[in-house]
């Protein structure tokens, strides 16, 4: 009887929690694919069958008038910046290959994130799929579930400048299409630090604080930022630690060279919370999302925006933003240190980036798809003011917005790059991190709370 | 040999139903049992076997599930001792059959059907600190300063409540439907001898009515505890990418963890949810067990 009893709440705890159940990883019964999908002879075992790679990684062979369905996803949603451009290469290659039937997919940034990596596990991933550069696609490369790029890309070296192409070489090896490159930087609304006296951008960092502190004697709110997509924090947090212990240490630190544990990270963040205690960022931003700050900054609510230059196209569009564009800036962050840092040290690079499922059936014009698609987002994306090109540009340029060409004078003039903190950073490191950044910006830690609880979490 | 073949086809019969509750149920519960003793840092790859160490990481600060914990009990006492007897009181009120029973039973139920995420995003525009409704009705009435200037969910004091107050509010119609039932099983005899026995229409509800409907209490009990420990969606939509957001759950944790190479972590979640969820529904049995006024069984 007790048996029985027993074995019924067992039953009924098992149904109760089915789904928590389920909500465990994969088992380890997933594909083993080799690392280098490039070498002589790769064989990938998946659970119904076997099939072996030649020397291209090609594991169909496709004429060119037989009918093939290349699948991709993507973050080019309707509200997204690149949609335009995505759009437009899109149409021009169903022109240029017509026997490929091209399905394509868009999904929500952050849900994308969580999307890709469970097709991966399982094995379901569409033929082209895009990624972040560095850690976020070297999680993938080393699980050896990308297919890689070195032949396909060796057709377009003289289109596709090798140093792009640093962020999505693994082990010497090309995983990646880059598409956009963009960084960090300080947008200004012109019209409202008019208000406070400015009619000029502050350049250096004595002069943004002392415009932040008029504008909040003029009743204005200088920043805006998203506290809870915390992506949106590190645009602000990430350029001010670069500005005060330099690119290089910062390179070092996100890339694990070094270790959080430095006195000058610890005072750069407490320099972020003085300017939120001062009143500087909008209070209303801890609840927003990031479209909602972004529009908050085009109608007049914020004078000043942190975030990447992939906002230029929004800026400059008379559609999302009518009349806006004569109102706003672009500038870099000022130097808060000059000892350490200097004008030209930037928070970006080429990040936007396309690759190629290893278990794609066809793998070889994927690549060769893929490649040109890139060519051709880049070249649309440089157009609508997405970002700057990771390909040397072509055709008529003259059109692109005035935001766009400040961008790329900025860039013109770089000393370094440091990649955004989330893309250089592995998965496991990446969650501490900003972890770390939202309770910042919580003012749950401080500086010294900051580097204590990073130089433990992160390897 | 005739009871051989009497087993044989019993277990037979048996068969799909067992193997279907195995593999969908008892197997993945077995897995992450096992998955929550390695790394697991990708998908495929389990890594080093760790035995209970992910179970002691995740009460480190860097993990912060200590703290989900607290909200998912919190979650689970609101419901119980605010949405369920708010839950009884409509369908007691219900249950006497007043005019519109069946027009107020639909509105109470409605939030039910429809989608978390909806509820997630009517919510948010409800508690914009901007352009939101609450704080335009605070404004009309000059209040706007009670409000924090954050909004109700950027303010940690305030957060936790802000994101529970809707998760509450949807499943009350549940519940209320659940105990609607069972009021409306009550034999009209037994309420009509406790009025004739002079007893009020309070007492007859707290007397009869209720110890009727004890059985049903005690699911809806279970199952506001269980989804309370369970809950996600709601929540999720408020928490966006849900860093250090002051009103974290374990199956938001989880479900970061899972998705950022922390397998093992992730898996180690999962079974304590479920240890969890088991010893609740254990608990709230053994409450409800009757026993003897007399003392022996």
């Amino acid at each position: 009887m007790k048996m029985k009893r027993l074995a019924a709440w067992l039953l009924a705890g098992v149904m109760a929690l089915s789904a928590v159940g389920c909500g465990g990883t994969a088992p380890a019964t997933t594909p083993d694919t080799s690392k280098d999908n490039s070498a002589a002879t790769t064989t990938t075992t998946t659970d119904t069958s076997t099939t072996t790679t030649d020397n291209s990684g090609s594991n169909t062979e496709v004429t060119s008038d037989e009918q093939v369905t290349l699948t991709m996803w993507c973050i080019a949603t309707e509200g997204d910046s690149n949609r335009k451009a995505y759009e437009h290469a899109i149409a021009d290659m169903k022109e240029k290959y017509p026997n490929v039937n091209f399905e394509w997919e868009a999904i929500e940034n952050e849900a994308y994130k969580t999307k890709i990596a469970a097709a991966m596990a399982a094995n379901e991933v569409p033929d082209i799929f895009f990624t972040w550069s560095c850690a976020f696609l070297g999680d993938f490369v080393s699980q050896g579930k990308v297919y890689c790029l070195d032949d396909t890309l060796a057709k377009y070296k003289d289109e596709l400048p090798e140093n792009m192409l640093g962020n999505t070489t693994y082990d010497g090896k090309h995983y990646g299409v880059p598409t956009t490159m963009n960084i960090v930087a300080l947008f200004a609304n012109m019209d409202l630090l008019a208000q406070a006296g400015w009619d000029k951008v502050p350049e250096n960092y004595d002069e943004l604080i002392q415009c932040c502190d008029d504008l909040v004697a003029a009743g204005i709110i200088p920043f805006g930022c998203a506290g809870g997509e915390t992506w949106c924090v590190t645009e602000y947090l990430e350029p001010i630690i670069q500005k005060s212990i330099g690119s290089d240490a910062l390179n070092d630190i996100f890339l694990g060279r070094a270790s959080y544990d430095n006195a000058e990270v610890a005072a750069a963040v407490d320099t972020l919370q003085e300017m939120i205690d001062k009143g500087y960022f909008d209070p209303a931003g801890a609840s927003l999302s990031n479209d909602d700050v972004k529009q908050n900054f085009i109608d007049g609510r914020t004078a000043f925006y942190q975030n990447g230059t992939w906002n230029c196209a929004d800026f400059a569009s008379e559609e999302k933003a009518p009349g806006f564009l004569e109102k706003v800036k672009v500038t870099e962050f000022p130097v808060i240190n000059s000892d350490k840092s200097k004008l030209g040290q930037l928070i970006g690079g080429p990040s936007d980036t396309l690759a190629v499922s290893a278990s794609s059936e066809h793998a070889e014009l994927a690549a060769e798809y893929a490649a040109e698609l890139g060519r051709l987002i880049c070249h649309y994306g440089y157009l609508d003011g997405c970002g700057l090109p990771a390909w040397i540009p072509y055709g008529d340029t003259s059109s692109i917005n005035p935001l766009t060409q400040t961008v790329a004078e900025i860039c013109a003039k770089a000393d370094s790059y440091v990649l955004f903190g989330d893309t250089a950073m592995s998965a496991v490191d990446k969650v501490p991190y900003l972890d770390a950044v939202a309770k910042v910006y919580g003012k749950q830690l401080d500086g010294a709370g900051f580097i204590a609880e990073l130089k433990n979490a992160i390897r | 040999m005739h009871n051989k073949n009497k087993y044989l086809t019993v277990f037979l019969f048996l068969l799909p139903a067992l193997a279907l509750f195995i593999g969908v149920l008892v197997y993945p519960i077995i897995a992450s049992i096992h998955h929550s003793m390695y790394e697991y840092r990708t998908f495929t790859d389990p890594g080093e076997f760790v035995g209970f160490k992910n179970y002691i990481d995740l009460f480190n600060s860097q993990y912060d599930f200590g703290h989900a914990i607290i909200n998912a009990l919190i979650l689970a006492a609101l419901s119980v001792f605010i949405q369920l007897p708010l839950s009884l009181g409509l369908a007691l009120m219900l249950g006497k059959g007043i005019k519109g029973e069946r027009f107020y039973l639909s509105v109470y139920f409605m939030p039910v059907l429809i989608s978390a995420v909806v509820i997630g995003m009517l919510w948010e525009k409800i508690y914009n600190p901007i352009y939101g409704l609450l704080v335009k009705s605070f404004e009309a009435m000059n209040m706007s300063s009670v409000l924090p200037p954050e909004g109700l969910l950027g303010n940690p004091k305030t957060a936790l409540m802000a994101v529970f107050l809707p998760t509450i509010w949807q499943y009350v119609g549940y519940h209320m439907l659940l105990m609607y039932a069972g009021v409306k099983g009550v034999s009209p005899e037994l309420r009509e001898a406790a009025m004739l026995d002079g007893a009020t229409s309070g007492q007859v509800d707290r007397y009869v009515v209720i110890p009727c409907i004890k059985p049903i209490i005690k699911v809806s009990i279970i199952f506001a505890i269980t989804g309370s420990l369970k809950s996600y969606d709601l929540i999720k939509v408020f928490a966006k990418d849900a860093y250090n957001c002051s009103y974290k759950v374990p199956s938001l944790l989880l479900v970061r963890y899972a998705f950022n190479n922390a397998g093992g972590i992730a898996s180690a979640i999962a079974v304590l949810m479920i240890i969890m969820c088991f010893g609740f529904a254990i608990l709230v049995n053994w409450m409800f067990k009757e026993r003897n006024p007399y003392g022996a069984k």
